[in-house]
């Protein structure tokens, strides 16, 4: 098709006369996170509105908190999602890792820490070899992974894991203190320290620059001189490096770790990084929009426990949210 | 002639993606009982007129009416359904799927193809195959037989001789005569004139979008047929254009000396790449013609590192290139620009992303983005007159700032030859000529090109050497100066094996 | 564009059996691993008999049909997230409604749930065709918002059926028994049925069509948006229909069953069965031996005294290896011509 346009040079960025639905549809376009902030603030607010003790810091705080174990773990779908990618064995990495470090902590923090980490490296290493060289499909892929893992720590947690399950201390601290006098919890810190440097990396660095090529045309990419199976293995071993740290501050949390730790955060992460405006195939989204997601779903949660809405209503609202705004923004880039 | 005379007409019909227009404002009619070609170069909008006419394509504005009658068909099977079928230029046959599935799912029989494929010398075909397993030319008449099962008062045919031998093309000459003596229609689109002169009665000519002219065949030579395509301002505007600034003269002997920077030695890829060798000296542009699938696509991937050759060797700056993907050749200095700017491009990321692609490829790159990254995306812009006002997005740039991001690409990152794959096809006269310039410019300061262009007339225009390619092998050499489209078009069909 | 002399198309070039099997390899090949399994597996317990045969089919029945449902809908170029979900959904709605019913009132129920599910899950086809939304986004919705229902039908397990209609699925009242022959029917009916469709029929192979290369089927005539609402609304039906095997199986209804889990099995058997991925690929009759190995392993891995969480890791390998071989055979294909 494209041998056959006329491509007059007027054709460029000229000024049309707009009605004032298109200026606005146009603005929203090119600042999509300001749609994600107005639905955060009124989420706050209606929830305010239930429940005035929640606009307190300890209110925000809860919501902050469920917040981080999605968040994290978003993180990784974010820069998968980027190059068309998706990690279903995130939940999986996440609860072994944080399995192995409970088992380690007797040991101290750092070995129980480095053990849980280690988890999340060689899964999601094994993740890109075999997305990146035994060009399997991603989804196919991970959730064979995420059904690995999960044969191999139910057999390890009768032989080789089979002492503690409960966090040491350092790690429940991260995980579940706060400082300040508890206003700000440490778990919260560690995902303000890990957003800074996932934004950086998608904005300032060749590696993200990398990434959003290899998602946005693959082909292209290729020619550019971008070797894919460097990066996809690169990418998705750091997606398990983060669910790694999802499932330690989340075994921090709850102090004790059993396998279905973290398996309910699984599509709420993918759900995240959804609403954030992060396409599916590729080449389009930050993790900016992922953060607002995640927080999104955090105050969603606090709301639904305020109306004392049961987990049938969270979870239909849960879909409806994702098909809703999934909607939105196909409509609002369609809209241009 | 009376309105109510036309089998179809179409009136003001009008289409811009995004920003892009594909037809300005076309008008054409066709009678019954006529066979009426439609002609236009490159991106004149031919296909896109064939896609709204059948209803694969809504138009953004105009109106098309059958028999005098406004229409509102919205999808190809209403087309059908109204009487009109047309045989696209890609095949719309499934792959996965056997010719008879095929059959069934457009609610049509063995028995209703099979006295047209009979007269197509394909009465023995076995309906089970799967189409994957068929090769193209013989889709293409399996196509047209399809179309002709619906019995359609007008026949569409875009392009269907291009793949076709002489014989298949007879065959196909036949149904189209055949369908006029029944008082039918056949709007045909072909680039091949002598074939339209032979069958067609009148024509429709599009140009930039909009229809030009309106011809009665009779009488008419090929000359006027070029005419009328390509615009009398257009061809003024070639002869006094730019290019003519620059010195495309120079000898080809002042190059003699300079060094070798790529070689090729008796490349073979597959049955595509028949032992190609020839050598690119720096600062020399060398120009490459065939007709379309003598081998020229894989050579490119050869030359690029896309793909192995099967024998043979690549030298660069005399050593040899073993590469195993693009990024080992464009470590070497060896880049491409693609033709098809959907391989090249990533439509979703702004132009600076795109220019700057290459200057991460190397892992070592990964961690920090270049400190002269703003400058040297802004030189290439620059150097290029790359419109960057919808530059967030690649995909709302025009055709030819695409094409002139693909190539600043390797401008912002440096390289010591640039493969260039028909440059400068389906983009208009202003942005061709700045390639050009841009081509002899790079040539100036030592870089090599090897361009590969579809129009004859590019080759004594920007190129110093000329080669020509003929089913997978160089089968002509000459002095680009002393090229002439005659030359050129009778080596590239086989005719004459010469070395000038 | 190699030049292929015009008697190389003609019939009879190639044996029948030669094309037949290159064509339906996969599907023989899974046939012959699940009777290799089944043989091996009988060698392996001291008393190998009805007993054991009943429990593989009666068991094996919801993640068939399951994905028989996946499978419809990836053929024509979708994928489904929500049918693990949908699966949940029907077998708590049938549970809730079923407790202390007749037989007769009970079919007629199911009856009901398929028809609702199909229409429902339609509508999930629609929303998809509508906003042009990736499947797999619209359809994680689509599970979110089935596996709420279904909590909000029946919160906490329970439920009931009835004996006949228990018998329907498993050949016994109790749902335990020797009897496998009423599985494997309901089984070869709906896929053979669903199977014949796909491949003869006009309706049925628009579904490849579009899966295969949408462009082409527009061209040819076939409404694409409609034959994958067709696609989802079929799936949606087989879903339901696996929910209430499941019900029949278990005699009750449980909610908090993860609907994910279910659609990442009923993955991972279309894969296993051949179904390509990217649409237009595929047999529903390959898929039925895929999901009965994927069920079978764990009883096979207990019998060879493995751990049987084993076999979750077995599965994983053999999936990321089928994945790997299939995609080394259509690039060394791809290669070739």
């Amino acid at each position: 098709m494209s041998t056959d346009l006329v491509s007059p040079p007027e054709a460029d960025g000229r000024p049309e006369a707009l009605t004032s639905r298109q200026k606005a549809a146009r603005y929203l376009t090119n600042h999509p996170h300001l749609v994600l902030i107005g639905v955060l603030i009124v989420l706050i607010i209606l929830t305010g509105i239930i429940e005035p003790n929640y606009l307190s810091i300890n209110g925000l705080r809860n919501s902050a908190l469920f917040a981080v174990p999605i968040g994290v773990l978003a993180a990784g779908q974010t820069i998968l999602m980027l190059t068309g990618g998706i990690d279903l064995s995130a939940a999986m990495i996440a609860t072994g890792a944080a399995y192995v470090a409970a088992n380690q902590s007797p040991r101290g923090a750092l070995i129980a820490i480095i053990g849980g980490l280690l988890v999340g490296l060689l899964a999601g290493a094994a993740n890109g070899i075999g997305v990146g060289i035994l060009q399997v499909n991603p989804l196919i892929m991970t959730l064979a992974m995420s059904g690995i893992l999960l044969g191999l720590f139910t057999s390890w947690a009768q032989t080789i894991f089979s002492g503690s399950t409960r966090m040491g201390d350092f790690i429940r601290t991260v995980g579940g203190g706060s400082f300040f006098g508890r206003a700000v919890p440490w778990a919260v810190v560690v995902w303000a320290v890990l957003s800074v440097f996932v934004v950086y990396m998608l904005r300032r660095s060749g590696f993200g620059r990398n990434l959003y090529a290899l998602g946005d045309n693959a082909v292209a990419s290729r020619l550019s001189g971008v070797r894919a199976w460097q990066v996809l293995i690169a990418v998705y071993t750091l997606a398990g490096v983060f669910a790694a740290i999802a499932g330690l501050l989340l075994g921090g949390r709850v102090g004790a770790v059993d396998l279905q730790l973290a398996g309910v955060f699984l599509l709420p992460s993918v759900a995240a990084a959804v609403i954030g405006g992060t396409s599916i195939f590729g080449g389009i989204g930050t993790y900016t929009g992922t953060i607002l997601g995640a927080l999104i779903l955090g105050v969603l949660q606090s709301l639904l426990t305020f109306l004392g809405a049961g987990q049938a209503v969270q979870q239909m609202l849960y879909g409806s949210i994702v098909i809703g705004l999934s909607w939105l923004y196909t409509r609002i880039s369609a809209a241009q | 002639m009376v309105k109510e005379d036309f089998l179809l007409a179409a009136r003001g019909v009008a289409k811009k993606y995004g920003s892009v227009i594909a037809l300005r404002s076309a008008d054409l009619s066709v009678g019954s009982g006529e066979i009426h070609a439609l002609l236009g170069a490159n991106g004149a909008g031919k296909s896109t007129l064939v896609k709204i006419l059948s209803s694969v394509i809504a138009s953004d504005t105009g109106a098309i009416e059958v028999h005098g009658e406004a229409t509102n068909l919205r999808t190809p099977s209403d087309s059908i359904a109204a009487g009109i079928a047309t045989v696209f230029q890609d095949p719309a046959l499934i792959r996965d799927l056997t010719l008879e599935q095929n059959l069934r799912i457009s609610g049509l029989d063995k028995a209703d193809v099979e006295p047209w494929l009979v007269r197509m010398n394909l009465g023995h075909i076995d309906f089970d195959l799967q189409v994957a397993d068929v090769p193209l030319a013989v889709l293409r008449l399996l196509d047209l037989a399809r179309a002709l099962a619906h019995d359609p008062q007008l026949l569409m045919l875009d392009e269907i001789t291009a793949a076709l031998t002489t014989d298949q093309a007879s065959y196909v000459f036949e149904v189209m005569r055949e369908w006029k003596d029944r008082g039918r229609s056949v709007l045909f689109i072909s680039h091949r004139l002598g074939e339209v002169l032979e069958m067609c009665d009148r024509a429709t000519i599009l140009r930039n979008g909009a229809d030009v002219a309106h011809l009665d065949l009779r009488g008419v030579d090929e000359g006027q047929l070029v005419t009328a395509m390509l615009g009398a301002e257009l061809i003024e505007e070639f002869a006094e254009g730019p290019v003519e600034e620059v010195d495309s003269t120079r000898a080809v002997d002042v190059l003699e000396d300079r060094d070798v920077v790529l070689e090729a030695k008796g490349l073979y890829l597959r049955d595509k790449v028949n032992g190609v060798s020839f050598q690119l000296r720096s600062g020399e542009i060398l120009g490459l013609t065939a007709l379309e699938g003598q081998g020229q696509d894989e050579l490119f991937q050869v030359l690029s590192g896309d793909h192995r050759p099967t024998a043979g060797e690549l030298l660069v700056d005399g050593e040899r290139l073993n590469a195993r993907s693009p990024y080992d050749a464009i470590r070497r200095g060896l880049v491409l620009v693609p033709a098809d700017r959907q391989k090249a491009l990533l439509p979703q990321r702004s132009v600076r992303e795109n220019l700057s692609t290459p200057l991460y490829a190397r892992a070592g790159r990964w961690f920090t983005i270049a400190s002269d990254e703003v400058e040297r995306v802004d030189r290439a812009v620059e150097r290029l007159d790359i419109d960057i006002r919808a530059g967030s997005q690649a995909q709302r740039l025009s055709g030819g700032n695409q094409q002139k991001v693909t190539i600043g690409r390797w401008l912002a990152s440096g390289f010591d030859t640039l493969l260039c794959f028909d440059p400068t096809r389906g983009i208009d006269i202003q942005t061709k000529a700045q390639i050009y310039d841009l081509l002899r410019e790079v040539a100036a300061t030592g870089a090599s090109v090897l361009l590969y262009t579809s129009e004859l007339r590019e080759i004594p225009l920007v190129c110093d050497r000329a080669l020509v390619m003929y089913a997978g092998r160089i089968v002509h050499e000459q002095d680009a100066a002393t090229a002439t489209e005659e030359t050129l078009l009778t080596a590239a069909h086989g005719l004459q094996e010469a070395s000038a | 564009m190699t030049a292929v002399a015009p008697d190389t198309l003609a019939a009879g070039t190639q044996p029948a059996w030669r094309r037949w099997l290159r064509r339906h390899g996969w599907t023989v090949g899974v046939w012959i691993l699940l009777l290799a399994l089944i043989v091996y597996y009988s060698t392996l317990i001291p008393r190998f008999g009805w007993f054991q045969v009943a429990s593989i089919v009666n068991n094996s029945t919801p993640l068939v049909f399951l994905a028989v449902a996946q499978a419809i809908i990836v053929i024509a170029g979708g994928i489904d997230l929500g049918v693990g979900g949908m699966l949940v959904l029907s077998s708590v709605t049938a549970a809730q409604l079923m407790e202390g019913q007749g037989f007769g009132v009970t079919l007629l129920i199911a009856i009901a749930i398929i028809a609702v599910a199909a229409a429902m899950n339609a509508g999930v086809g629609w929303i998809i065709t509508v906003s042009n939304v990736p499947d797999i986004v619209i359809t994680l919705g689509s599970l979110y918002v089935f596996q709420g229902m279904a909590l909000a039908v029946l919160p906490n397990p329970g439920g009931g059926t009835s004996e006949g209609f228990r018998y329907m699925f498993t050949g016994s009242n109790t749902g335990i028994g020797s009897n496998p022959w009423p599985a494997a029917i309901m089984m070869t009916i709906a896929v053979a049925g669903v199977a014949l469709w796909m491949g003869k029929t006009k309706g049925g192979l628009s579904l490849y069509a579009v899966g295969s290369d949408k462009t082409a089927a527009y061209l040819s005539g076939i409404r694409a948006a409609l034959v994958k609402i067709k696609a989802y609304a079929i799936g949606g039906g087989f879903a339901a229909l696996a929910g209430l095997a499941t019900t029949a199986i278990a005699g009750r209804g449980n909610a908090t069953t993860v609907g994910g889990n279910l659609t990442l099995n009923s993955v991972a058997a279309i894969v296993l069965g051949g179904v390509a991925l990217t649409g237009g690929i595929g047999s529903a009759i390959a898929v039925v031996p895929a999901g009965i190995i994927l069920f079978f392993l764990n009883p096979i891995l207990t019998a060879m005294g493995v751990d049987p969480h084993g076999a979750q890791v077995i599965q994983g390998v053999l999936i990321v290896f089928v994945m790997a071989v299939t995609g080394l055979l259509e690039w060394r294909r791809r290669r070739r011509s």
